[in-house]
């Protein structure tokens, strides 16, 4: 099959599985809400005089969140596949002429587009509410796309290691909880106690939050997005090795 | 005629449990095959590598002169699909639904628009065709996913158990468009576990059990494979207590099957004039009273039960028989 009829299938497998995530309204509201009230939530931390902590606000905590909601938008659209093997529609997929490849890359780019859009709604959020401004918005643009792409790598690790939903969920909590709270989303990395920054490093949230961050530090944004994009070959590559397996039985 | 399908010793372990075991068949061009077996036999497996979708241990199945194993979608372009399932996305509408399907199948705007048309109207959908597809009914569902299955309109159609599941009326719906769609010159192939629709439908039937394929004919010449034997029927009155009439009526000398059909006993006998009256007072002996006796045509079911000594119907699955199952609907998922 020709790469540009194959490259098409996959946008058409992307658009196909976006249009029903974004088709039901209450989804798409409740996957925003948790971010908006952990946002809300943390807020309230005082500042030293008592009032409210503004600088944490802006600094730490919504570029932490704008990270974390990419994490959740692209795991739980790239868990679809899960729903889709145990409903059957996967098999109306395979079933027709289209190639495995052209498959996964339709569920990457949903899990990729998903992330990048739930993150920015955040941020629009952010923005209108605390008056966040990012340094480099060019920046902060690659990093969530990035970022997205590493944890839809991730989804689809857990996606294909998953024989059912419930066990999709079980798997996908056990990475996303950790990372969320070691990531660097609430508390920055070097206020924690050892060992924690070492596991922390080894997150991909962490650099993902690291460089939202400090987006106007170049030398900061450059590193965390190579490491960020070699965890998106890595985990895209594991990911799709298991679900070739799955496709090719 | 060249066969539009071929299967020669396909064969499908899961570990260490064949699920299909070296079956070969041909299907002719124009004709409706009837897989005929019971739940767990391997008709689904079957299927599922037929159309490219789970790779043989062994063997080859040869779609439209493709071999599957090696051209997969030229094999997927040429067949249509209806799974036992009707997988369609719910969240969807069924246009929705079906312009997905067109785009897969490589259907221009032009030749979608038309084809998804012409696929609702046909299946009278045409009203509903906005409506989420979760909304419909199960024979919507079922009239819905074989529109889906025709829209590129391939030469053959393959459908995993068409009216499992659906009330008597949509099935016999779900038959006729299926007679209709075979009269239009499609090849059919499609599996089921329900006796008088492979009578009533398929032109040849072949009879699978635990992935074997153990008989392969027209429902006629399967039907006089009982060679020389024939049914005879007994009802009697105040209902039918098949456990306990089955080994009372199998004391009779001859008697060679015993089996519930609609309410009756149906005795299976090389010599019915020597059993008749034994199982009378058989019947009589342990209190039963007959209000009916019949010397019956041999039927389908009479044949599968003489091939495989048991029916499809009634008999709970055996422990093997449900781990068998169960493990294969697993790997299947």
């Amino acid at each position: 099959m020709n790469p540009a009829t194959s490259l098409l299938h996959s946008v058409w497998i992307a658009e196909n599985d976006l249009r029903q995530s974004f088709k039901s309204v209450r989804h798409v509201v409740w996957s925003l809400l948790f971010p908006i009230f952990l946002m809300f939530t943390f807020s309230f931390r005082p500042d030293p005089s008592g009032g409210v902590d503004v600088e944490y606000i802006k600094n730490i905590l919504i570029p932490g969140i704008v990270g974390m909601t990419a994490m959740f938008g692209s795991i739980n659209e790239t868990m679809s596949i899960v729903w889709d093997k145990s409903l059957g529609v996967f098999d109306r997929v395979l079933a027709a002429p289209v190639s495995s490849t052209s498959i996964i890359l339709g569920k990457t780019i949903a899990g990729a587009v998903m992330g990048v859009i739930s993150a920015l709604v955040l941020l629009t959020i952010g923005n209108a509410l605390f008056a966040v401004a990012f340094a480099n918005i060019g920046a902060v643009l690659l990093i969530v796309l990035l970022a997205s792409l590493s944890f839809t790598g991730i989804g689809t690790i857990i996606s294909g290691l998953a024989s059912e939903p419930r066990e999709a969920m079980m798997l996908s909590n056990l990475l996303r909880f950790p990372m969320m709270f070691l990531g660097g989303v609430f508390f920055q990395i070097d206020a924690m106690p050892n060992p924690l920054p070492y596991i922390a490093r080894a997150m991909p949230l962490t650099y993902a939050t690291d460089a939202l961050r400090n987006s106007g530090n170049m030398t900061i944004v450059f590193v965390d997005a190579v490491v960020l994009l070699a965890y998106t070959v890595g985990t895209i590559l594991f990911g799709s090795q298991i679900l070739m397996k799955i496709m090719t039985r | 005629m060249e066969n539009a399908i071929e299967v020669k010793e396909l064969t499908k372990y899961f570990g260490s449990l064949v699920a299909v075991d070296h079956i070969s068949f041909g299907v002719k061009s124009g004709e409706i095959f009837g897989l005929l077996g019971p739940n767990g036999a391997g008709k689904t497996t079957s299927i599922r590598m037929i159309c490219g979708m789970l790779r043989p241990t062994s063997g080859t199945a040869v779609v439209s002169g493709f071999d599957v194993a090696q051209k997969p979608t030229e094999v997927k372009r040429r067949i249509g699909l209806v799974p036992d399932i009707s997988n369609l996305f719910s969240e969807l509408s069924a246009r929705v639904n079906l312009e997905f399907m067109g785009k897969l199948y490589g259907l221009d705007r032009k030749t979608r628009r038309r084809r998804i048309d012409e696929v609702l109207q046909l299946f009278q959908l045409k009203e509903r065709e906005n409506d989420l597809v979760r909304f419909y009914s199960k024979g919507m569902h079922r009239r819905l996913t074989i529109a889906a299955a025709l829209l590129h309109q391939p030469d053959i159609l393959i459908m995993d158990e068409p009216t499992s599941g659906l009330d008597a009326q949509t099935a016999r719906l779900v038959r006729e468009i299926i007679v209709n769609l075979n009269k239009d010159g499609r090849t059919i192939l499609l599996t089921t576990h329900q006796i008088d629709e492979a009578d009533r439908i398929a032109q040849r039937v072949g009879i699978i059990d635990h992935g074997h394929l153990i008989a392969l004919n027209t429902p006629e010449q399967l039907k006089n494979t009982t060679e020389g034997m024939r049914a005879l029927e007994i009802k009697i009155l105040d209902g039918v207590d098949q456990e306990k009439w089955t080994p009372i009526i199998k004391e009779a000398e001859g008697v060679e099957q015993v089996f519930l059909a609609e309410g009756k006993m149906r005795i299976l006998s090389k010599d019915l004039p020597q059993i008749i009256p034994e199982v009378v007072n058989l019947v009589d002996k342990h209190g039963g009273k007959i209000e009916n006796i019949a010397v019956a045509q041999p039927t389908l079911e009479d044949a599968f039960i003489n091939l495989t000594g048991k029916t499809i119907r009634e008999e709970p699955l055996s422990k093997e028989d449900d781990v068998r199952r169960r493990m294969t609907r697993s790997r299947l998922r």
